[in-house]
């Protein structure tokens, strides 16, 4: 309903004496807010076959929704070799392949008459299976996605199909700058062995067969590997009910297997600048240092630091000199990987026209250099932490997501508490620990440096700010073939 | 957008049943200058998100300034006469120099012109092509900036945000509105009425030609370096005719490269008076004291009584089917482009039925981490993908804008099939509407699925605040309150109607792209029996 002020109350606000309006925005005082950190043990309850459930009913505001997802360990790096694609196809082939009691269509015949949706999908070291539907639907739906979870048909026609659909993704590959960076930078960063960067080739879909999708359902549906989040419209106490009857019911089948630690990269980096030859109207580029794992003491530190080089927008350094400044990109920004299984990596990227990417890359350079040279200033960092405290209760804006950052992290083995102190460790951070990780993590003898574009452009720079590719990056310089799109081979 | 994103607001999909829109506490105001404030109070999470529209767009602009509503927003973030430097008054000389040598640039540029029209170059924007005397006034300019340089804070706007728990920072600009948005703690409610109240009110537009060039790298990467991005800027421009929906959003290069600070000063006197701006605060808020407040703030900014020039360019109805083949670096597939209505008009609803039915319903689950896609479940889904085996994708959706609408069909061939066949299969489905109607069953699950999607973009703050930001760009808060009721009294009668009287051949437009080079999707690998084969 559109509501109306009452008059009085208008007239109240209204007649209170005007204030002036202070002449910079720093003078302004605000009322505190509270904000209490959510504790997993809040939203926790333990199936009774040892599954880790998250329920976050919402408020008085929630929609006649309910969401439920159900996520596991297991993915790409379980893949077999020739078979890479495997847990991918897997994850998108588990929802929508029908059950042995309804076929795919029939399936989606009764999801659709309910207007629900369920879906799947597996990555590199976990997928998941979700639902949402209204409360009133729930039961019903909920009957299915066990059916889903539990009897998957991977019809064999949906199976093709979907392999149709992979392969001409495949064969999207070289049309543009950002994904032929993509698979070369797995390359120059893990090597051609490692999971995260062996991509399915048209011969690795092709070995994909029923049996194979049917048997990774089979290892992967263990307890040990399971984790539950649900939010929305619903009693804790009746949900808990219902998951105890269904999810919490799972026994391991006889091929069900916990999956097992997931292997970090074993392969040398060769530092240096590599260059990919593709006529585009702008290039992209990528960099990338070794990074932390997050249980590392410098996280936080290392976290400020990333911000204020490049992560934070428009307050970070490098946004500020090479778009800002200089207008030479729409977008830069650097990121530290998250570190949840091995070590992260420290990565940043552009794209900018071809003729400029000399100058944009001195310009990152000089900035990595300075924040190394530099201690960073008292009020820049104070920004930057104030930012990262004050923003912390929107990353727990509402039941789905704090079910499902907990659900996260249950999956990943991480402390639950570990975001109780996250605002006082970042707080903490002094100018001494971002210059101290600064020349930790920016070493310029560890950095690898990847550019695709028009290498005749590339190479020359800009006439109005001499400087070649060559001289900007004082590292061995190899030039980067592209790949055929289906095979992966390298092109001549 | 000012980060990169999507550039224009995505197609308003959406729509609901009985019930929700109602429920939705929402308060509206005018203030006494003419600015509308609409807020939806709620108090489940300390936090608000808040966006001001501007009604202006690309479609308020003509040749010679395409993409200035969209500068323009990349100007709202460079400062005030408080904020964004540290020396206002050296600042102001600065940037009158700026334009007095931008104004020789000119001159130059006009000659460069006039060398490409006659063909003694071929690119006035290549470096190599410039006059001795351009090369001159650009060190020259270039002397101003770095001083201007010393004395701008940086993104200052940003950094008051950022420390005070600002998120997502930001605008997008589409055909018709401009929105300005940001998410902050509950408590700092004052300093978004300040900092936005005054970008109002004393707006500097500095780093305004550097900025051309941070457009012009939007354009490449948003555009021109998206296999068949340049394509769709032309097959859109063949759509539409007259209206000025023909240019992009993001304007031509040529536009964007020479536009004037003068042009974007008088477009800022003409669009962004306060009775043609709406604000949306969603969150924990207290209306009563949240009207007061912008009162005091935005109620400062005088209304520009002339109001906003009306576009009245109509777009004539299509006298003849179009068509453009294209050779793209990417996947071969058909798109098939008919001009509707506008988001508004009665008829809108049914259309939206009709791609619904067809195309299956729209994905609205659209939660990063809420689980993989499902695919289409349609009409064209069932016949060309999963019966016939002649496509891997095929789908239809609706998409109503101010000033008009587009219905648009798109299927991908499998490898070994040309696009071109699969023509005349999407027809045959739309005839087979036509002729047949489509079923009471069918209706039903489109309006429940409405219903669905409605729910989930209401159940945040920013959703709530996009949605309503998606209906005030093209209509009224009353348009979002009827909006389920409308789509409640659809009828199948309704839907035959639309398709016999929009999907007509006439008003077809036909974009068909084949893969240039040559297709390593794998050689067509056509067998006896396969699909593939031409149908008529």
């Amino acid at each position: 309903m559109i509501g109306r002020l009452t008059l009085s109350l208008l007239l109240a606000a209204l007649a209170a004496p005007a204030q002036p309006i202070p002449d910079r925005p720093e003078k302004l005082s605000y009322p505190p807010v509270a904000f209490q950190v959510p504790r997993a043990k809040d939203f926790k309850v333990k199936l009774k076959n040892g599954v880790t459930a998250f329920l976050a009913p919402h408020g008085k505001e929630g929609t006649p929704l309910v969401r439920l997802s159900l996520s596991w360990r297991g993915g790409a790096y379980l893949d077999p070799v020739g078979k890479e694609g495997l847990a991918q196809m897997f994850g998108s082939q588990l929802a929508q392949g029908g059950t042995r009691q309804l076929d795919a269509s029939k399936l989606e015949d009764r999801l659709e008459a309910m207007a629900a949706t369920l879906s799947s999908m597996n990555g590199d070291t976990s997928g998941n299976l979700s639902l949402q539907a209204l409360d009133s639907d729930f039961p019903e739906a909920l009957g299915l996605f066990m059916q889903v979870l539990t009897e998957p048909a991977f019809g064999q026609d949906r199976l093709d199909l979907a392999k149709r659909q992979a392969r001409q993704a495949l064969g999207r590959r070289n049309d543009a700058v950002t994904s032929i960076a993509s698979y070369q930078m797995g390359y120059l960063l893990s090597g051609e062995k490692h999971f995260s960067s062996a991509a399915p080739t048209a011969a690795s879909l092709e070995a994909i067969s029923r049996e194979d999708l049917l048997g990774l359902h089979a290892r992967l549906l263990h307890p040990a590997n399971l984790v539950v989040a649900v939010s929305g419209s619903f009693e804790r106490k009746a949900m808990t009910e219902t998951l105890q009857r269904t999810l919490g019911s799972l026994k391991p089948g006889p091929a069900a297997q916990a999956s097992p630690k997931v292997p970090g990269p074993d392969f040398a980096r060769t530092p240096g600048l590599y260059l990919t030859d593709k006529e585009a109207p702008q290039a992209m580029v990528q960099w990338a240092f070794p990074g932390l794992r997050r249980s590392d003491p410098d996280w936080h530190a290392a976290v400020v630091m990333n911000q204020i080089l490049g992560a934070g927008g428009f307050t970070s350094r490098l946004m500020k000199k090479i778009r800002s400044d200089e207008g030479l990109t729409y977008g830069v920004r650097t990121a530290l990987g998250t570190g949840a299984h091995w070590r992260g990596d420290l990565t940043g990227g552009l794209q900018t026209k071809n003729r400029s990417v000399a100058y944009a890359l001195r310009l990152a350079l000089a900035e990595m250099e300075r924040l190394k040279a530099e201690p960073v200033g008292a009020a820049e960092l104070a920004v930057i932490k104030d930012g990262l405290v004050e923003a912390f209760p929107t990353g727990w804006g509402g039941p789905q997501a704090i079910a499902g950052r907990f659900a996260e992290e249950a999956l990943l083995g991480w402390p639950e508490d570990w975001w109780a102190d996250y605002r006082e460790k970042i707080q903490a951070v002094t100018p001494a620990d971002v210059q101290r990780m600064a020349k930790k993590l920016l070493d310029p003898d560890r950095l690898v440096v990847l550019a695709v574009g028009k290498a005749s452009e590339m190479g020359p720079g800009d006439p109005d700010h001499p400087g070649a590719l060559k001289d900007v990056v004082r590292l061995p310089s190899f030039k980067l073939p592209l790949r055929d799109p289906l095979t992966l081979k390298p092109l001549p | 957008m000012r980060i990169p994103g999507n550039l224009t607001a995505p197609a308003l999909m959406l729509v609901a049943l009985g019930g929700t829109a109602q429920s939705l506490p929402i308060v509206e105001k005018t203030l006494s200058n003419g600015m509308r404030l609409v807020m939806v109070e709620r108090h489940d999470q300390p936090t608000l998100s808040l966006g001001w529209m501007a009604r202006v767009g690309s479609a308020n602009e003509g040749p010679g300034i395409t993409g200035l509503a969209h500068l323009f927003e990349h100007m709202m973030f460079k400062g005030t006469r408080t904020i964004g430097t540290t020396d206002a008054r050296r600042d102001a000389e600065l940037n009158a120099l700026q334009d007095k040598v931008q104004a020789g640039i000119r001159t130059e540029m006009s000659v460069l012109r006039e060398k490409q029209r006659r063909g003694e170059i071929a690119d006035m924007m290549d470096p190599k092509a410039r006059t001795p005397r351009l090369q001159q006034l650009l060190g020259e300019f270039d002397a101003l900036v770095k001083e201007q340089r010393t004395l701008v804070v940086k993104d200052e706007m940003d950094k008051i945000y950022t420390q005070a728990g600002g998120t997502g920072l930001n605008a997008s600009t589409s055909q018709d509105r401009t929105f300005y948005i940001t998410g902050l703690p509950s408590n700092k409610l004052e300093l978004w009425m300040w900092l936005e109240s005054d970008r109002l009110a004393n707006p500097v537009f500095r780093e305004f030609y550097s900025e051309r060039d941070v457009i012009l790298e939007e354009r490449r990467q948003t555009l021109e370096s998206r296999p068949g991005g340049l394509v769709g800027e032309a097959f859109n421009a063949m759509t539409w005719a007259a209206s000025p929906y023909h240019w992009e959003v993001i304007g031509w290069p040529s536009d964007i490269a020479q536009v004037t600070r003068e042009a974007a000063n008088a477009f800022f006197a003409t669009y962004y008076a306060p009775n043609n701006i709406t604000a949306i605060l969603v969150g924990d808020l207290d209306p009563a004291k949240t009207v007061a407040l912008a009162e005091r703030y935005f109620g400062r900014i005088p209304a520009n009584p002339k109001g906003v020039p009306e576009i009245t360019t109509l777009e004539p109805a299509q006298p003849a089917e179009q068509r453009m083949l294209a050779e793209v670096e990417t996947t071969p597939s058909i798109q098939m482009e008919f001009k509707t209505v506008p988001a508004v008009h009665r008829d809108a609803p049914a259309l939206q039925a009709l791609a619904g039915i067809l195309g299956g319903a729209p994905m609205f689950m659209g939660r990063p981490g809420a689980g993989g896609m499902r695919p289409p479940t349609g009409r064209l889904n069932k016949a060309l993908v999963l019966e016939q085996k002649v496509a891997t994708s095929a789908s239809a959706f609706a998409r109503g804008q101010k000033l008009g609408g587009t219905f648009t069909l798109r299927a991908t061939p499998v490898p070994g099939t040309p696009p071109s066949d699969l023509e005349a299969r999407l027809v045959a489905e739309v005839d087979r509407v036509v002729k047949e109607g489509v079923t009471a069953e069918e209706l039903a699950r489109f309006q429940k699925a409405s219903k669905v999607g409605f729910y989930g973009r209401l159940e945040s703050n920013a959703g709530i605040r996009e949605t309503l930001s998606s209906f005030l760009a093209t209509g009224t808060l009353q348009d979002f309150q009827d909006a389920p009721r409308r789509i409640e009294a659809i009828t199948r009668e309704d839907v035959q109607r639309v398709a016999r009287q929009y999907l007509v051949r006439n008003a077809r437009n036909v974009l068909i792209t084949t893969r240039k080079g040559g297709p390593p999707e794998g050689m067509p690998r056509r067998r006896p029996g396969q699909p593939g084969q031409e149908v008529k």
